[in-house]
C-alpha cells in the first residue's frame, strides 16, 4: 500500500500545533504531563499524520492500522493528536482532565475504539500489540499495529515476555516506538535501571531495531518505512527524545510532572507560535 | 459514551449457535473444539500446560486458531485482550491458580474493565494438587469474584460441563471457569446438570438445614446429607455453580424455608461461596442460622487430595458433623 506522505514542512508545522495545545490544555488544568507532551510531538505526528491508515469518519473500521500508547499517560499530546487529526473538535481539548470528561489523565476505552486498549498499568500495552497482530494476521488484514512504550516501561518484566513472543509469532505487523526520553518518576532513568542499549536487547530478542532521533520527523518517517519493508520479524523504532523539546527553555528538563508558571506557559506558546527565535 | 464507541465496552453482539456436542461434551476440551469446529472466532491459548487444561485436542485439530504462548500467562492475558478488540473469542488456559492470583492486573485492564469476552479457563481448584502451595488456588474465587464484569462458574463435575461452558461461550463478556479434571470423577452415565448464569440448581431436597456448596463440594455436600439423615435431620443440598453472579433468589428461599444455612468450599472461607451467601443474608436481613465450611485461612501443603480434604474437615462426613453441631446450638439448644 503507498501512502500519502505530507511535506516535512506541513509535519513540522502540525508538531507546532500540538505542542501549543500540550501547553495550553495543561496550562488552563495544571494537570498532565507537559516535558513528555513536548518530547513526543514528533513521534505522533509521524505517526498519525503520515504513517497510520485510518478513517476518521469511521474509527471502528475493520483494518484501520492500530495504535496504543502503553503508558497511556501522555494523553494531552495524545487527545491533541485525535483532536487535530479530525476525531473530535479542538474545542473538547477543554474538557480535559476536568470531573466527569472521557479525557482523563490515563486514557481509558471509555472514550472508544480510539483508544484501542486501557494501559497505564505498565508493561501491559506491547502484550496486547501481540495479541491484535496475530489476529489481524489470522483474519488476512493488512493493518499493522503500532505500539509506543515509555523507556522507564522497559523495566517491567512482561515487556519482555511480549517481546519474545512477538518475535517468535514473526509479527512483521507490529512496530514499537520506544520514547527514549530518560525521564521517569523518580528521575533520570540510567540512575534506576539501567536499560541501554535498547536496540541491542530487542535485537538479541528476535526482533530488528533502530535507533532515531525522535524529534527529527525525517528520521521517524524513514524508520517507519523501514519498519513497513521488514519480513518475518517485529520491528523496534528506539527513539531518541528530548524532553521538553520545541521550546528551548524546557528542552532536557527531567521533571516528571512539571507545571509552567502562567508566564513561563506564555513564553513557550510565544516561542511555538516563532514570535521568538 | 461517545459517539465513536461503536465497539462499545461489550465487545459484540451476535446470535450464536452452540452445537449440540459441545452442550453435551462431558469434558471441557470436547465442548471446546466442538464449539471452535462451528466459531471461526473462538481462538485457544495456552501457557504450557495442553494436555493438563484439556486443550491438546483443540492443537490438534485447528492448530491456525491455537497460540501456545509459553510459560507466559501475563502476556496471554494481554494478548487475548488484544485478540479480543480484534473480533476474537479468546479461551486461555492455564492452572486456577496461575489463571487469576498470578495475572489479575492484567485482567483487571485487559479483560474485566472492558468487558471483552476473554474467558479464563482454570484447572487445579482448591486443594485439588499434590503440587502444594504453589499450585493450590484457595483464593482465586475471591479475587476473581470482586473484579467488576467477571463471571464466575465453578461446575459440580463433567455432567454439568457442557451446560457451563455453552452459558461461558454465550457471555457477552468475561467469565472465569473454574474446573477440575474430569479424569478425576468419570462419570459419563449421570444425567447432565444444566447451567444457566445467576442460577443454583437444587441437587437435592430437605427440610432443616440447606447445604450450599460449588465444584467437587456438591458431592461431598451430598454424602453429608446421607449422614445428616441417618442422623434425624433433613438437608437441601444446592449446587451454586454461579459464583458470581450469585442465585440471591435460591439463598433468600432457602433462609424462608430452613433453620439453617451452612456453605462449603474448595477454597478460602474468606471471600468465597461463603462470603457471597454471607453477604446476601446480611444485606437482604435474612433471619436463617448460618455456618460457613471452606479453608481455614491458611496455608495448605503438598498431597492427596482426599488426604488434604481430611485435613482441613471439608469431607461430606465432616460437613455432616460441623452442621448437625450448629443445628444443635443455634437450632434446637
Amino acid at each position: 500500500m503507498t501512502r500519502h506522505v505530507p511535506p516535512i514542512n506541513d509535519l513540522e508545522n502540525i508538531a507546532r500545533s500540538l505542542r501549543r495545545s500540550v501547553v495550553s490544555m495543561i496550562d488552563s488544568v495544571r494537570v498532565g504531563y507537559l516535558l513528555q507532551g513536548l518530547g513526543a510531538a514528533d513521534i505522533f505526528t509521524a505517526l498519525f499524520f503520515s504513517e497510520l491508515n485510518l478513517k476518521t469518519e469511521d474509527p471502528n473500521w475493520a483494518d484501520r492500522d492500530r495504535f496504543i500508547l502503553s503508558t497511556a499517560h501522555n494523553t494531552a499530546l495524545l487527545y491533541a493528536t485525535f483532536a487535530h487529526r479530525g476525531y473530535f473538535p479542538i474545542s473538547r481539548l477543554e474538557t480535559y482532565t476536568r470531573d466527569g470528561s472521557e479525557l482523563e489523565v490515563n486514557a481509558s476505552e471509555r472514550m472508544g475504539s480510539i483508544i484501542e486498549a486501557t494501559c497505564g498499568s505498565l508493561g501491559q500495552g506491547l502484550s496486547v500489540a501481540v495479541g491484535m497482530a496475530l489476529s489481524l494476521r489470522r483474519r488476512g488484514s493488512e493493518a499493522r499495529v503500532y505500539v509506543v512504550l515509555g523507556d522507564g516501561e522497559l523495566q517491567e518484566g512482561q515487556v519482555w515476555e511480549a517481546a519474545l513472543s512477538a518475535s517468535s509469532f514473526g509479527l512483521d505487523n507490529l512496530c514499537m516506538i520506544v520514547d527514549r526520553n530518560y525521564l521517569q518518576a523518580e528521575g533520570h532513568s540510567d540512575r534506576v535501571v539501567k536499560m541501554d542499549p535498547i536496540p541491542e536487547k530487542f535485537e538479541s530478542f528476535g526482533w530488528k531495531a533502530t535507533e532515531v532521533d525522535g524529534n527529527n520527523l525525517t528520521e521517524l518517517l524513514d524508520a517507519l518505512r523501514s519498519a513497513r519493508a521488514t519480513k518475518g520479524k517485529p520491528f523496534l523504532i528506539n527513539a531518541l527524545t528530548k524532553t521538553g523539546a520545541g521550546v528551548p527553555f524546557l528542552e532536557g528538563q527531567l521533571s516528571h510532572v512539571a507545571l509552567l508558571a502562567p508566564e513561563d506557559a506564555q513564553r513557550a506558546l510565544a516561542h511555538l507560535e516563532g514570535q521568538v527565535k | 459514551m461517545s459517539a465513536t464507541n461503536a465497539r462499545g465496552m461489550g465487545g459484540f453482539h451476535d446470535t450464536r449457535h452452540i452445537s449440540p456436542s459441545a452442550l453435551s461434551a462431558r469434558s471441557y476440551g470436547r465442548a471446546l473444539l466442538a464449539a471452535a469446529r462451528e466459531d471461526q472466532r473462538i481462538v485457544c491459548l495456552g501457557a504450557d500446560l495442553s494436555a493438563s487444561t484439556q486443550t491438546d485436542l483443540f492443537r490438534d485439530e485447528l492448530p491456525t486458531r491455537f497460540f501456545m504462548m509459553g510459560i507466559q500467562e501475563a502476556n496471554m492475558v494481554g494478548a487475548a485482550g488484544g485478540m479480543a478488540r480484534a473480533g476474537d473469542i479468546p479461551f486461555c488456559h492455564s492452572f486456577c491458580v496461575f489463571i487469576t492470583r498470578r495475572v489479575y492486573d492484567q485482567i483487571a485492564m485487559q479483560v474485566a474493565y472492558p468487558k471483552l469476552p476473554v474467558k479464563l479457563v482454570g484447572f487445579l481448584p482448591g486443594l485439588a494438587t499434590e503440587l502444594g502451595v504453589s499450585h493450590q488456588a484457595i483464593d482465586d474465587v475471591a479475587l476473581m469474584r470482586s473484579l467488576p464484569n467477571m463471571v464466575v462458574v465453578e461446575p459440580c463435575g463433567p455432567e454439568q460441563i457442557g451446560s457451563a461452558f455453552a452459558a461461558a461461550l454465550s457471555h457477552d463478556g468475561p467469565v472465569y471457569l473454574r474446573l477440575m479434571t474430569s479424569s478425576a470423577r468419570p462419570d459419563d452415565g449421570k444425567p447432565a446438570v444444566p447451567f444457566t448464569i445467576g442460577k443454583a440448581e437444587i441437587a437435592r431436597r430437605g427440610q432443616d438445614v440447606a447445604i450450599i456448596a460449588a465444584g467437587i463440594m456438591v458431592q461431598q455436600a451430598l454424602d453429608a446429607a446421607d449422614a445428616l439423615m441417618e442422623r434425624g435431620i433433613s438437608a437441601t443440598v444446592v449446587n451454586m455453580a454461579s459464583l458470581k453472579p450469585l442465585d440471591e433468589t435460591v439463598v433468600k428461599e432457602l433462609a424462608q424455608t430452613h433453620k439453617l444455612i451452612v456453605t462449603a468450599e474448595n477454597h478460602s472461607r474468606i471471600g468465597g461461596l461463603g462470603s457471597a451467601v454471607a453477604e446476601t443474608i446480611a444485606l437482604r436481613g435474612l433471619r436463617v442460622g448460618f455456618g460457613m465450611i471452606g479453608v481455614d485461612d491458611v496455608f495448605s501443603e503438598g498431597a492427596k487430595l482426599p488426604y488434604l480434604l481430611e485435613k482441613h474437615r471439608l469431607t461430606g462426613k465432616h460437613i455432616a458433623n460441623t452442621t448437625e453441631a450448629l443445628w444443635r446450638d443455634r437450632v434446637k439448644p
